[in-house]
């Protein structure tokens, strides 16, 4: 569903995205983790068409994104990790934009639209704002009306930067169902945070990234194991024996690529 | 003090380090025509209030009192421009900025907040003001010669009035927000563009420049400007500057003193009332701005007609612009103050005295009309430059919707196009055909003016969509005053040389037509060659001002939203 080739991103002199190679195939949910600056996000925008690469490719469903990009955008849902929306337009108003710009309404009648909407509302406990403005919403709303408007259109792959940021505990718990059981019916999704717990939870495999390039992927098992690898070479000790968690992980891993 | 001068930091770190990063190889060329700009309108200035200065000293008796009836004139209007920018500013500085939450947060009283807002509020309200009327004040100490104290006078005699009116504005906003309900507060902007529709129209009117070209009306003009020798209201701070400026002017230094400690008492005691009222209300006012707004006009389901014929993409982003539009209040003021701008133009036509011209009439008229052809499109590119230039900005930190969904770029660019095409075209057609039906013009002229208003409205729009696509600033806290940037400047300038070549080439063909009609005299075969290679000139220009724009600010716009150079 998502493959990546060779993809490389600089700004001048700094490579912020190094030489990526990736391949996500359909109903897993890939976890990107990294530090601040790693290069989490300009991959995100790769993949969904926010950025052209300087070298490389990505394949979204067998459609390249650089030379067919209507086409490949057409089959992804984006949620950012800022929720900037138009603020003059109001929930369904929003909901109904999404929908037209990826023509999902011209299959559809204006009531079979409105009950998709309101469900889609409800889902993401909404519904009572509906007609309201968006800019009366609060952070997390605006956020999780984002991810409503993202999945309007049924999409194939579902990109996500830094999904739970500024969302209440009972959404967290909703969000993360939710994508398990979009991934449980075909749907691709490609998630950066910085939450390892949420990674941990729902991620079938993790890439690691530091300093733009990939230093480690695997499930979470997997990556487990590398550690615990990597410490017997070095020869530590733990107070846990070789038991690491993610969050240990993750700064073995980075903390020795610094070095 | 301290906390003040540490509030207003980040404002000019800000300017400072933003100056630093555009000092590159293309910022110069920025700050060259930034310069370039300003100092020929300041020179332009002069040069013209040396010529009407000239012009009074030539009329014995007159000359004097003409010449500093219109320097009370001169310095009312700053006043009054004061006092209005001061409040539009003052509203957005004091309540509505999105920072107000960051520094309201720190261990600061409010009123050093406010102090600090009220002193950045004066800066920005009063720069342009003053920098750009002292051409008037350095003509008159030009032609009146009155030595260096003149200038010294004037200049304190200027800030006090700018830091007087910076302070009456800002009692107003204060008052405003402790009247107003909570969630109309952003609704002032709404009424305080409609208060000035009203000032604008009435101001103008009660001036009638029109009795001035009329012979019949002189005899009592001249009573009119007897009386207007008298002088204004004594309690008025425009009246103390003038007082100043006026003794300054024939060397009266000790009077103009007295004038200026007058100002300087007024600034000093309405200077410690806006604190202290500072302190009694800013901060509930600043608590009552965070409530969500009530709006003039609610967010009911409301359909757009006939859009139902287009795409679902195009008709997502038709609904979307439309909608967003006219739910912003803000959009509102400089709507009401068009359409006062177009009152004003439409009604000068209905009472300019033609019949009594000494020119024959005819001429005249068609004359005006070609004149009034220009015009019209510098109105055009001044609305153009309010609504379309800033339309791709508009979309602000949200624009990520339009680079993750699967609509080109060249679509989402000619899509707002043709959203602002026809609203841009109805208004240019209702200026030029009302003017030139009051005008009484020949149907030739009729014909020609709508003719050109068809080509050269698309051309002037595409310069302001591919402009405002090309230098964008989607960060910006208000996208509307992006025009006032480069990229701004730049499309007034190619949209003023657009509109004038185009002209240009008109205008010889359209005098030997309209010689031809009047003395019945049939032209010349090189005469309708000339006539032919100048109107098909004018439409090339017109067709290539209308695609290449949208087509550079659409490659431009792709290198700064995907980073692809192509």
């Amino acid at each position: 569903m998502i493959e990546i080739k060779d993809l490389t991103k600089q700004y001048g002199k700094l490579t912020a995205v190094d030489n990526l190679t990736l391949s996500i195939p359909a109903g897993e949910i890939f976890g990107f983790i990294g530090p601040n600056g790693a290069g989490k996000t300009t991959t995100i925008s790769m993949i969904a068409g926010l950025l052209a690469p300087t070298s490389g490719s990505v394949e979204i469903c067998g459609i390249d994104m650089l030379k067919e990009p209507k086409q490949a955008k057409q089959n992804i849902g984006y949620i950012p990790d800022r929720p900037y929306i138009y603020e003059k337009l109001t929930a369904i108003e929003f909901l109904q934009f999404t929908a037209d710009l990826f023509s999902m309404t011209n299959s559809m009648t204006k009531e079979e639209f409105r009950q998709r909407a309101e469900s889609q509302l409800k889902i993401f406990s909404l519904l009572d704002w509906a007609d309201a403005l968006i800019e009366s919403f609060s952070h997390g709303m605006k956020q999780r009306l984002i991810m409503a408007a993202a999945l309007i259109h049924e999409p194939k792959v579902l990109v996500v930067d830094e999904p739970m940021v500024g969302l209440d505990p009972s959404a967290i718990k909703m969000v993360k169902q939710m994508l398990i059981e979009l991934a449980d019916s075909g749907t691709t999704i490609f998630m950066s945070t910085h939450t390892l717990k949420i990674a941990e939870d729902v991620c079938d495999r993790i890439g690691v990234i530091h300093k733009g390039r990939l230093i480690a992927k695997g499930s979470v098992k997997e990556l487990k194991q590398q550690a615990v690898l990597k410490r017997q070479a070095k020869n530590q000790q733990h107070e846990n024996g070789d038991n690491v968690d993610l969050e240990q992980l993750f700064m073995m891993l980075t903390e020795s690529e610094q070095i | 003090m301290q906390d003040i001068i540490t509030l207003l930091t980040p404002r000019f770190r800000s300017i400072y380090n933003q100056g630093r990063a555009s000092s590159g190889s293309g910022g110069i060329y920025k700050y060259i025509l930034i310069i370039s700009l300003g100092v020929s309108f300041w020179g332009g200035a002069l040069y013209v209030s040396l010529r009407v200065l000239r012009y009074f000293s030539q009329i014995e008796e007159m000359g004097d009192i003409l010449a500093f009836k219109l320097l009370s004139m001169v310095i009312i209007t700053i006043f009054s421009l004061l006092i209005f920018s001061n409040i539009l500013n003052a509203l957005s500085k004091l309540y509505l900025a999105k920072d107000l939450k960051l520094v309201h947060s720190m261990p600061v009283h409010s009123y050093r907040i406010f102090l600090a807002r009220w002193i950045e509020t004066t800066i920005d309200s009063s720069w342009m003001v003053i920098l750009y009327t002292l051409p008037v004040f350095v003509g008159y100490g030009w032609i009146y010669s009155p030595g260096i104290s003149f200038y010294l006078i004037t200049i304190i005699s200027l800030l006090l009035l700018a830091i007087g009116a910076s302070e009456i504005g800002s009692i107003l906003v204060m008052a405003a927000v402790v009247i107003v309900p909570a969630s109309r507060i952003r609704t002032l902007f709404v009424f305080l563009g409609l208060s000035l529709f009203i000032l604008l129209y009435i101001s103008f009117r009660i001036l009638r420049p029109e009795r001035l070209v009329d012979p019949e009306v002189f005899s009592a003009t001249l009573f009119y400007f007897k009386s207007m020798s008298t002088p204004s209201s004594p309690f008025l701070p425009s009246t103390w500057c003038y007082d100043a400026v006026l003794a300054a002017l024939k060397s009266e230094i000790l009077i103009a003193y007295f004038h200026i400690i007058i100002a300087l008492s007024f600034v000093l005691f309405v200077g410690f009332i806006i604190v202290f009222i500072a302190d009694m209300v800013y901060f509930n006012g600043v608590s009552k701005a965070q409530t969500s707004a009530a709006r003039l006009f609610g967010s009911a389901r409301f359909r757009i007609p006939f859009t139902g014929w287009l795409s679902s993409p195009v008709r997502a982003l038709v609904e979307k612009e439309i909608k967003t539009f006219f739910r912003d209040q803000t959009q509102w003021s400089q709507l009401f103050l068009i359409g006062a701008l177009i009152c004003i133009y439409i009604y000068n036509f209905k009472v300019l005295p033609l019949e009594r011209s000494p020119i024959q009439t005819i001429y005249l008229q068609n004359m005006l009309a070609f004149l009034n052809m220009g015009l019209a499109f510098f109105v055009l590119i001044a609305i153009t430059g309010r609504f379309a230039f800033p339309a791709i900005s508009m979309e602000g930190e949200a624009i990520w919707i339009i680079r993750s969904c699967p609509i080109n770029l060249n679509s989402f660019m000619w899509i707002k196009y043709f959203i602002y095409l026809f609203p841009l075209m109805i208004l240019t057609l209702i200026l030029i055909i009302g003017t030139n039906i009051l005008l009484k013009v020949v149907p030739f002229m009729m014909v020609l003016s709508c003719i050109n208003t068809i080509f050269i409205v698309p051309g002037v729009l595409s310069l302001g969509i591919g402009l405002g696509a090309a230098f964008p600033s989607f960060k910006s806290e208000n996208p509307a005053q992006s025009v006032t940037s480069y990229g701004g400047l730049l499309f007034m300038i190619l949209s003023a040389l657009f509109i004038g070549v185009v002209i240009i080439l008109q205008a010889g063909p359209v005098y030997m037509i309209l010689s031809s009609q009047f003395k019945s005299k049939p032209l010349a075969l090189f005469d309708i060659a000339w006539i032919g290679i100048s109107f098909v000139g004018a439409l090339l220009i017109c067709i290539l001002t209308t695609i290449l724009p949208v087509k550079f600010g659409e490659k431009r716009l792709k290198k700064i939203l995907f980073d692809i150079h192509s």
